[in-house]
């Protein structure tokens, strides 16, 4: 069973991304209407709009938070060519309660691709500051901030030629200092010859460079999105692939002579998990906080849910679609439905939830 | 474990025309959004959906009813038993078998009284809510009655294997209804109580459950009672023979008695000797297990199991645990509900038939968000009833399962603002993946007051996740410098251990103090301590500071001393200099000689050396000057103590 909050998002445009900053109290939105806003969370669990920015001159593909170490700090990527990171400053006034007025500044704009950048990431923070952005001229571009208390300064410090149309890349999230940096990088190309469509590289402490450990080579349909599970401990790395359909790969590594001597991680690369539910070209896939459920969307309009059981083995539990019909008969609903903008003040500081409606079996899904 | 796919509706339409995509927030809960990919190939520009509605964000969160206040209890105490368990098998002094079953039950009457404070709760309210807790009612009422007979099959320990006074007592257990009646009839009017309707009905009920001496008593309060056919009646049922395990009849011997007995009895109805009375005959077609009798009485049953005990003490007094299962379905088939069957039948047959992993399998459904499934599951886990499954089941980790249910448990427990310690619990006995999966949920519970952050940080300390602990503190110092709070940020930075962080905030203090010279936050400063020697600039920082004590409180020898020291020890920030030279030169110019003749020299080799600083250029000749002076003042007065 599930109940949900409707939040009147308020851009003009389609919604891209949405993210939620390290605890879930905020929440940044990109549009193609050009503008990212942040929402906060009230004690109530009210969301209400804080900033509302013109971040660039197309249409807003991603939006990503920093970890909290290094302030409020979001970054978004555009079809504008332009990457930028912005800060929120707390200004001397102060407002209402203990927060000041509150402003996100851009603080860099990064203007090294010549197309659309497609997808920014921030690295894993146990690394400093550090973002990747990918772009469909096929270049991965490793930005740092060498100094985080000062987030103007960015320096370029690994392009790396991926030679097709990149769309999508993902960090590994290791959290021990002892693993190499690894990304999974996906290319949107549409030419099966062209081959894998999926690439891993890792960062050589020795050579100071980036390397392609493997392309992917069984999955060479367009891939739009591509992520590492959050590593609950396991001995294997665990990559979700939006492509034609939903795969799910372990990537093992091995430690073999060849190994030790190149100093590369090498990697075994076993598919656990081909969803084609979707019957249709997968967008996006996103990991829960521990790896254990993948959401997925595609084109057939859902979203759908997949969950590890205890035996590693992957199974579907649940799928969202949208419908406006059922709106009218449900009278809660209907009232939440309009816009609480700018009118009028909410007359409830507290947040309102509704039940879904399901077409279902009698039984309840095993969310967990 | 299987679960239908169940299709949840955004009611939304614009959802519905451009597609959905989600994004999970970090605990336990989505948002979807209405989502339409765009090709970046394709020209930039509004959407064939821009302006047209308002787009929404729906953020989605599983209903979670033990989340309720009314389960809050259930919730807590369960927590209590499960760690007690814990405790027990940790202890290898403990007898673990009887020490479970006390747990068992333990569990159980948690379960009655949460059940109890939903009944009393439902008779304050109305409608809708009432509706709720009736669900929840059954919901518990289901858990308890499954609980119990896993506890009978599993967890017990049954002489001989013999089975039914436990079956008997747990079909007693939760169809009270007759026992009731019975005390309610025989502690009032004793006069005429065959005239109550529902004389009858309770002394099939009381016979069906094996309460012969209720149904002895019973009858006697019957008028005719002193009739023939009532006073043959008593004396066969006094005569009925009950089996006893620690009665030192062996069931053989106990086989044959009984044989005799109903051989006696049906040799008594076929001699018609109870046609008088048909209620009674139809008592002794009973006893004797005359199959058209029970045909006849099984309406009598409200379920299955109920038939099932009444039966096997009627007809197979003797049966054997793991004989239970054929029986079972027997029953099922003659209530003709096998193609009825409900979840709670399905649960409790499965559990008669010894299928362990089927009950494991249905009990994930009874939408209490695994409470009930990962507390029975770690039971049986401990009481060794798992692992022999994983010979006959290929693929299964009796390890495995368990560990994945308290994975599940504790970590949507971490996802409420008051359970999380709860749900820690939980995580802390997950052999493999529970460290890292608080490792990773922890430190995302939100800080929203300095108690609660002090609480994550202990629990992180505790597990000796340090890099957890400190970058929480990071973080908060990070906020504190955010909202201008520097001595905040400044302790936190400390607890941190993060040296960058700390000189980045030193320099701020220095920073703060060139430009008004105030000092803040100098209760914190006159406790750094050993603190200190977190980074140079703290170091600097608070050697500074007592200068500027000591100098204040006018120790000017100590503070002259002091400041010699700082400039030799060069870890004197560029920016400093200027301000350390200022306020050297009232000590220069002091009435009493301060610095020595060898101070003066050193002041002087760094005035050399910084002498091109730009603050510095209108001041450098007084600097020059002073220090010249008060070189010749110093070695006048060393010459004469020569």
């Amino acid at each position: 069973m599930f109940e949900a909050q409707e939040i009147n998002a308020e851009h003009k445009d389609l919604i891209h991304d949405v993210a939620y900053d390290y605890y879930g109290d905020r929440m940044a939105t990109c549009s193609s209407d050009q503008y990212v806003k942040v929402w906060d969370h009230n004690k109530d669990g009210k969301w209400t709009e804080t900033s509302s920015f013109k971040a660039h001159s197309g249409s807003v593909w991603k939006v990503t938070w920093a970890h909290p170490e290094f302030g409020q700090v979001l970054a978004t990527c555009s079809f504008d060519r332009t990457a930028a990171v912005w800060e929120e400053i707390v200004g001397d006034t102060p407002g209402p309660g203990e927060r000041g007025t509150r402003h996100w500044v851009r603080r860099t704009n990064l203007v090294d691709s010549r197309t659309s950048v497609t997808d920014i990431k921030f690295g894993p923070k146990i690394q400093g500051l550090q973002l990747a952005t990918c772009s469909a001229e096929g270049i991965i571009r490793i930005y740092e901030a060498p100094d985080v208390m000062n987030l103007s300064q960015w320096t370029l410090q690994h392009e790396v030629q991926c030679k097709l149309a990149c769309s999508c890349l993902s960090w590994n999230p290791s959290l021990s200092k002892m693993q190499p940096q690894m990304l999974a990088v996906g290319s949107d190309d549409a030419n099966p010859a062209n081959g894998g469509k999926v690439f891993i590289y890792e960062y050589s402490e020795n050579t100071r460079r980036w390397t392609k450990l493997e392309t992917i080579s069984s999955i060479t349909e367009p891939v739009n999105d591509i992520s590492f599970a959050p590593n609950l401990g396991r001995s294997f790395h665990l990559l979700a692939v939006a492509t034609k359909d939903v795969r799910i790969l372990h990537l093992t590594p091995v430690e073999d002579v060849q190994s030790i001597q190149s100093g590369l991680t090498k990697l075994e690369v076993e598919s656990v998990a081909q969803f084609e539910d979707h019957n249709s070209t997968v967008w996006r896939v996103c990991w829960n906080i521990t790896g254990t459920i993948l959401a997925t969307s595609g084109d057939d309009g859902c979203v759908r849910m997949f969950k590890m059981n205890y035996i590693k083995s992957w199974k579907p539990v649940a799928v969202l679609k949208g419908d406006g019909s059922h709106v009218t008969s449900e009278p809660q609903k209907t009232a939440q439905a309009i816009p609480s903008g700018l009118q009028m003040p909410p007359l409830s500081q507290t947040a309102r939830y509704f039940k879904l409606g399901s077409i279902s079996q009698p039984r309840d899904v095993p969310w967990h | 474990m299987e679960g239908d796919l169940k299709t949840f509706i955004i009611p939304n339409d614009l959802c519905r025309r451009t597609g959905l995509a989600a994004s999970w927030t970090p605990i336990n809960q989505m948002s979807v959004f209405a989502y339409e990919k765009r090709n970046v190939r394709q020209k930039d520009g509004p959407s064939n959906f821009a302006s047209s509605q308002p787009s929404s964000v729906f953020l989605l969160r599983q209903h979670v009813l033990l989340f309720q206040p009314i389960l809050r209890k259930l919730v807590n105490e369960s927590n209590g038993a499960f760690l007690n368990l814990q405790g027990v098998i940790s202890d290898k002094t403990l007898d673990h078998k009887s020490e479970l079953l006390k747990l068992s039950r333990q569990y159980r009457s948690i379960v009655r009284a949460c059940l109890e404070d939903l009944q009393d709760d439902i008779t304050k309210v109305e409608g809708e809510d009432k509706e709720t807790l009736q669900d929840y009612i059954t919901i518990f009422y289901s858990i308890e009655c499954i609980w119990h007979l896993c506890e009978i099959l599993f967890v017990d320990t049954i002489p001989g294997n013999i089975v039914l006074p436990l079956l008997l007592d747990w079909v007693r257990f939760h169809f009270p209804k007759h026992e009731r009646n019975a005390a309610n009839m025989l502690s009032g009017d004793l006069i005429g109580l065959e005239a109550n309707p529902e004389f009858w009905p309770t002394v099939i009920g009381s016979l069906l459950q094996g309460r012969v001496k209720v149904v002895r008593a019973l009858l006697k309060q019957h008028s005719a009672s002193d009739s023939h056919v009532f006073r043959l009646v008593d004396q066969i049922l006094k005569a009925m023979p009950v089996y006893n395990v620690f009665s030192g009849t062996s069931v053989s011997e106990f086989n044959i008695q009984w044989r005799h007995w109903t051989v006696d009895v049906q040799s008594k109805i076929d001699a018609k000797m109870f046609v008088t009375s048909p209620n009674l005959n139809l008592i002794m077609r009973l006893v004797v297990g005359e199959e058209t009798a029970w045909t006849e009485i099984q309406s009598h049953c409200e379920t299955w199991y109920e038939l099932l005990a009444a039966w096997l003490f009627y007809t197979e007094p003797t049966v054997k645990i793991f004989e239970v299962g054929q029986f079972a379905k027997h029953c099922i088939t003659k209530m003709r509900m096998r193609n009825n069957m409900k979840h709670l039948d399905r649960v409790l047959l499965a559990a008669m038939e010894f299928d362990v992993l089927q009950v494991i399998k249905e009990i994930q459904h009874m939408s209490e968000n695994g409470w009930f499934v990962t507390h029975l599951t770690d039971l049986l886990y401990h009481a060794g009833k798992l692992s022999n499954l994983e010979k006959e089941v290929e693929t299964f980790s009796a390890e495995k399962l368990h560990e994945s249910f308290l994975l599940d448990y504790g970590s949507l427990l971490m996802g409420h603002k008051s359970l999380w310690q709860v749900g820690l619990s939980y995580l802390d006995f997950c052999p493999t993946e529970g460290l890292k999966a608080i490792e990773l949920i922890l430190p995302r519970i939100p800080l929203e007051t300095e108690a609660k952050t002090q609480k994550i940080l202990r629990e992180a300390k505790n597990r000796e996740l340090v890099h957890v602990a400190q970058s929480i503190c990071k973080v908060q110092g990070m906020k504190s410098l955010k909202r201008g709070r520097l001595g905040n940020a400044l302790t936190w930075a400390l607890k941190s251990q993060d040296g960058p962080f700390t000189s980045f905030l030193a320099d701020k203090f220095l920073h703060e103090y060139t430009k008004d010279g105030k000092l803040a936050s100098t209760d914190l400063l006159d406790n750094l301590g050993s603190c200190m020697l977190a980074s140079d600039r703290l170091i600097f920082l608070g050697k500074y500071y007592e200068f500027h004590k000591l100098y204040q409180s006018g120790e000017y020898k100590e503070a002259a001393n002091l400041l010699v020291s700082l400039l030799a020890s060069k870890i004197i920030p560029n920016y400093f200099w200027y301000v350390l030279f200022i306020e050297a030169i009232p000590l220069l110019e002091s009435e009493e000689i301060v610095f020595s003749s060898n101070d003066t020299y050193t002041i002087i080799h760094c005035l050399e050396e910084k002498e091109d600083l730009p603050e510095l250029k209108d001041k450098i000749e007084i600097l020059r000057l002073a220090a010249a002076r008060n070189l010749s003042r110093a070695l006048t007065y060393e010459a004469q103590l020569v």
